[in-house]
Formats: C-alpha cells, structure tokens, sequence
C-alpha cells in the first residue's frame, strides 16, 4: 500500500481509535496514556518556542509548574470547577511568561538561556517558599473533578477530558505554525536581520511566541494537575525540563508529529524505569546527545525523510498553491 | 554576624564561582558553546579527590592534582567525541548536547555513589577560625581564596606568555586566521577544554569541605558560575572574576541581613536585574553582526 493511502486512513481512523482505547485499557495504561496526550500538549508548547522560533529558553518546566499550581490551587482553594480552572490555568502562565519574556526580548543566546533560567529557579523557590499559598513542599492535593455534576475520578473519564483539550490544543498548533505567524517563526528561528527586513515585527512575534508557548505549557501543567490528583514543587525543576528537551529533539524539532512521537517515546520510558533514578538519567542525557549527533532532526525528520510521514509544509492550501505555480509556469513558457 | 565577616565568607565562596566561571568563559570564548554540564564536572571532581583521599589513601596534595587530571582528560575526551564534529552547529544544539551530557554524568556519578551524601574533611580538621580585626575566617576559606588566586594568577600567566596559551587566544579571535598562520586548532580545542575542566576540577575539590558530596552537587555551583559569567558578559575573563565576587559577596549580605531563605536567589534576582538594564552584562559590549 502507497504511504500515502495509510496516511489518510490513519487520519480518518485516529479519533475514532483514540475515544476507543479507554474501553480496552486498564487504569495503569490509561494513566501513561493520558501522561502521554499530557506531554503532547507540552511538547507541542515548547516545539514553538524552541523549535519554530528558534528561542533557547528554560522557562518551560517552570511554566508548567505555574500552570499545575495555578488549576490545583483554584480548584482546592476557590472550588472553582475544572473547567474554568484549567484556561485560568494557561492564561497564568501564559502572563508570566510574558513578564519572563520582557527582559528577553533584548537578549539573545546565553543571555536569554540564563535569564529564563533565573526565571525558572524564582519560580520554584516562589512555590516553595510561599507556603501561606502554595502549602511549600507539602504539596496540593486536587479535589475530585466534576463537570454538571458528574463527578470525573480516575484516570478513563480522565482520559475524553484531556483527548478533548489535547486534540483542540493540537489542531490549534497546526493552524498556527501554518499561518503567516508560524512563517514569522521559523524566518526568526533562520536570521533575525532578515526577518526583520522582510518586514516582521521581531519583538512582537517574539512576545506572542512566549507567549503561546506558556499557554500551551500552562495548560499541560493544569492538566497534568488533573491527572496526577496531587502535586509538589520538586515535579518541576531541571528534571522535568530535561525531559521537555528532549521530547522535542528526539521526536523532532519543527514539527507537529514530532511532539507527538517524542512524548510517546519519551513518557513510557520513565514509566518502566520508574526506580531505577540512575539508569533514566544516563539513558535521557545519552539518547539526547546520540540523537543531537546522528539524527538532528529526531524521529519526525526521518520518517519524513523516509516517506513514512507526510509533508509538513508551513503553507495552509500548498496543494492549490503548486497548482498555481505550475499553471503560471506553464502560461510563461508559451510566451 | 559582623559584615567584614560576611563578606570575607562571600569572597571565599565567589573565588570558587570564579573558578567555575573561568572555565564556563574559557570554552564559550573558544568554541561558542555554553557548557551545561560544567557543574558536573565539578562534582567529578569533588568525587575523584574523595576517592583519591578516603579511599586509595593518598594525601591531600596528590588527591588534589587526581582530581585536576581526571577533569582534565574529561574535559579533552568530552570535545573529542562530541563537540569537535558538531563545529559551526546551532548553538542551540551546542548547548542541547551539554545538558544531555549533564544529566548522563548525573546518571553516571550514582552508580557507584548512590543517594548517599559524602563529606570531604578539611586540609586542617582542627584548625580554629582566624581572628583578623573584626573578621573572623575559617582556614579553609583562606586556602580557598589563596588557591583560586593561584590558579587565577597562573592563568592569566599562561595566556600571556607561553606560546599555547597565545595560540589559545588566537584561535578564539580568529578561528580561520588561527588556522591560516598553522595553529592546530584541533588541539587548542581540546586543550581548552582539558583546561577549563581541570579548574572546574580544582574547585570541586576546594568546596568540598564546605559542601557535602552528592551527585546533584553540580547544578547549583554551575548556576553560580553561570550568573557570575553573565554578569561579567560572558566573553571576558576579568568580568567573569569580578562578577563572581559580586556574586559572593551579595549572597552572604543578603543571607546576613535580610533572610537565609533569600540567599540562595539573590543571584538570579540580581543578574535579572542587572541583564535587564545591560543586556550584555557588565563589562560585555554589544555585538556587531555583518550581515
């Protein structure tokens, strides 16, 4: 069967697959699922910010942690039901990454690495320190999640809820790394000056990139808040930022599939070597680097290379666009 | 606590930031990469010195200079296998390759050294604090100070005078102009590395009588050194010295007088400050790009 055929009948076929599985999972399964739609949400986030525009920040995993604190303390604290407390939950981070993104708007390189690493470390020391707010390393835990009355507890009604947000989060992403914004991105991502002279407004596409990227992480930590029923500060310090780097790197930078592949990788794995501290790190730092060497464009690169997956042009209707090339060049050569 | 005592404390400790800071600057400046896993270093070389000290038995000096070849070699092997083929890459993807080699040393230190927290003894277990005026210091703190200033001074030495240390500067002006006059770049590469791996060596076995070893031991010192570069701008190595001692300094005020829980992020809010009013750091100037 041509590629191309499979491609489209795993388009039409993944819902359907997806709102299938929690009828065939048990609760352990579903829980890494979920952890894994989670992570796609988050990788996708970070994708952006690293991947696209070219940002090398460390804001991340700290962004989510904003995100996880923000929808666990609404929801424990206020009783706000989940679902007004998870978009609150992107929009906080999504505010403070754009305060993270004011200093780094002048900064470049190492400059915008440490930067957003201090960020990142206030953070955490925030959410230790604040414990009238936070409860410090004591950790929050979630009440159970109710939508119209219906309570929400365990990890398969769990699961339509985060499909639901990671679904519309991806679709989402796909329109906008295909719009002239996403363009922006990568023309950043290439050569500021020359984006700059082809008339985009770096510090504005920079802003919103932030921006975006926090939501999407904010939204990840609301949801991982969500799935997980209790959080501590420590799940989002330089670990879990390692881990985010390596999604995004090993499924593939500048690219949607690549999140997705990367957090399916990326999130059993530390499931299987859940005890074993030592062995995980040696694996995350070396795969890192192995891929970084060998594979620089991850998974996603080399099934696209291989024709295994489809084209990811940054162009919405690129079909009518090479129609319309080929129609002027033709018109060009009976002149 | 008296504030010539703190400050004498602050400078002890940011001599060690400078330390790490020297070498963080030393491979930035030569081959445009920013080392993450610059703090595991250090802790691989607070560990080869406990080895050496505790556990093969040999004296303070020689588990000194152990832990100074082991980091060093370390250093040369890492730009060998890894950053040598990846020259002219994003440094994005630079950087990326030293944060996952941070973590797989991470991995690797607790193999053999678990969870557990080690402690190193001091060179004079029994040494009292030195009264000096006002001030009281420890005689560790005074043996930090001396070495980084030693080491500092022999440096500054090295890159003057002998013909390695200028082929080292050369090649981090001009890397095709090095090559042209027919430096080995290659080897200044790796040779830099072993350097500033050997220094990150010797602060790891300098902290260790004021810091327990553990295999996370890195990731603060690395912070540390990082902000002192960064205040310093990152491409001088003067800037990185004062920088760190500001740093020092700062932090054992702040833990003095304001609160201890403050101290350890008065660095970051200091370096956000101080980058937001100069985004190239203190002494660092803007870059001019040819487009």
């Amino acid at each position: 069967m041509p590629w191309d055929t499979i491609h489209l009948w795993v388009r039409r076929l993944f819902i359907p697959i997806l709102l299938a599985i929690p009828f065939f999972t048990d609760r352990y399964v579903q829980y890494v699922l979920n952890l894994i739609m989670i992570y796609v949400v988050v990788g996708i986030g970070l994708n952006f910010l690293l991947g696209y525009a070219g940002q090398f920040a460390f804001a991340h995993a700290a962004l989510m942690g904003i995100g996880a604190y923000a929808c666990a303390l609404l929801m424990s604290r206020l009783a706000f039901p989940f679902w007004i407390a998870l978009p609150m939950a992107g929009v906080a981070a999504m505010l403070v990454g754009s305060l993270v993104a004011l200093p780094a708007m002048r900064m470049k390189r190492v400059y915008l690495a440490l930067v957003t690493l201090a960020f990142a470390e206030l953070i955490q020391w925030i959410l230790i320190h604040w414990k009238t707010v936070t409860l410090g390393t004591d950790g929050v835990s979630l009440p159970p999640t109710q939508l119209f009355g219906y309570k929400l507890t365990g990890d398969h009604p769990m699961a339509y809820v985060i499909l639901f947000v990671a679904a519309t989060l991806y679709v989402l992403g796909q329109r906008v790394v295909t719009s002239r914004f996403g363009r922006a991105l990568v023309a950043l991502r290439e050569n500021e000056i020359v984006a700059q002279c082809s008339g985009i407004n770096v510090t504005k596409t920079k802003l919103y990139v932030f921006a975006l990227s926090s939501f999407y992480a904010g939204i990840g930590g609301g949801l991982f808040a969500l799935a997980l029923g209790f959080i501590v500060p420590d799940g989002f310090g330089l670990f879990q930022l390692v881990v985010h780097f390596s999604l995004v790197v090993i499924g593939g930078l500048i690219s949607m599939y690549g999140s997705v592949i990367g957090a399916v990788v990326l999130t059993a794995l530390p499931e299987l070597l859940r005890d074993f501290q030592w062995l995980q790190e040696i694996i995350y730092g070396f795969t890192l680097v192995i891929f970084i060497l060998f594979m620089p464009d991850g998974i996603a690169g080399l099934g696209k290379r291989k024709g295994w997956l489809p084209r990811e042009i940054l162009v919405r209707n690129w079909r009518d666009l090479e129609q319309r090339q080929r129609s002027h060049a033709s018109q060009e050569g009976r002149k | 606590m008296d504030a010539l005592t703190l400050t004498l404390a602050g400078i002890a400790n940011g001599s060690l930031y400078a330390l790490v800071a020297l070498g963080l600057v030393l491979i930035y400046k030569t081959q445009d990469v920013v080392n993450f896993a610059h703090g595991e270093v250090l802790m691989f070389g607070a560990f080869a010195g406990y080895t050496a000290y505790r556990i093969v038995g040999l004296d303070y000096m020689s588990s000194f200079l152990v832990a100074i070849v082991f980091c060093g070699l370390l250093g040369a092997v890492t730009e060998r296998l890894f950053f040598r083929r990846l020259a002219h890459h994003h440094h994005i993807t630079l950087a990326m390759v030293t944060v996952g080699l941070s973590f797989a040393f991470k991995g690797l230190a607790r193999v053999p050294f678990g969870a557990d927290l080690y402690t190193f003894p001091p060179l004079f277990p029994d040494a009292q604090p030195i009264q000096i005026g006002q001030a009281i210091v420890t005689l560790q703190n005074l043996i930090t100070i001396a070495v980084a200033v030693a080491l500092t001074t022999m440096l500054f030495v090295f890159f003057r005078i002998t013909t390695l240390g200028k082929q080292m500067r050369a090649t981090q002006q001009n890397l095709l102009g090095a090559k042209f006059v027919g430096i080995n770049t290659g080897r200044v590469f790796s040779l830099t590395w072993a350097l500033a791996c050997a220094i990150g060596g010797a602060a790891g076995v300098l902290l260790g009588p004021s810091s327990l070893l553990y295999p996370d031991m890195g990731g603060n010192f690395l912070l540390k050194g990082f902000a002192a570069a960064v205040l310093g701008g990152f491409e001088s190595v003067p800037g990185a010295i004062v920088g760190a001692l500001l740093i020092g300094v700062i932090e054992k005020l702040v833990g003095g007088y304001v609160s201890t829980a403050f101290e350890h992020i008065s660095a970051y809010c200091v370096i956000i400050i101080v980058l937001f009013v100069r985004p190239y750091g203190l002494f660092g100037v803007k870059p001019i790009h040819r487009v």
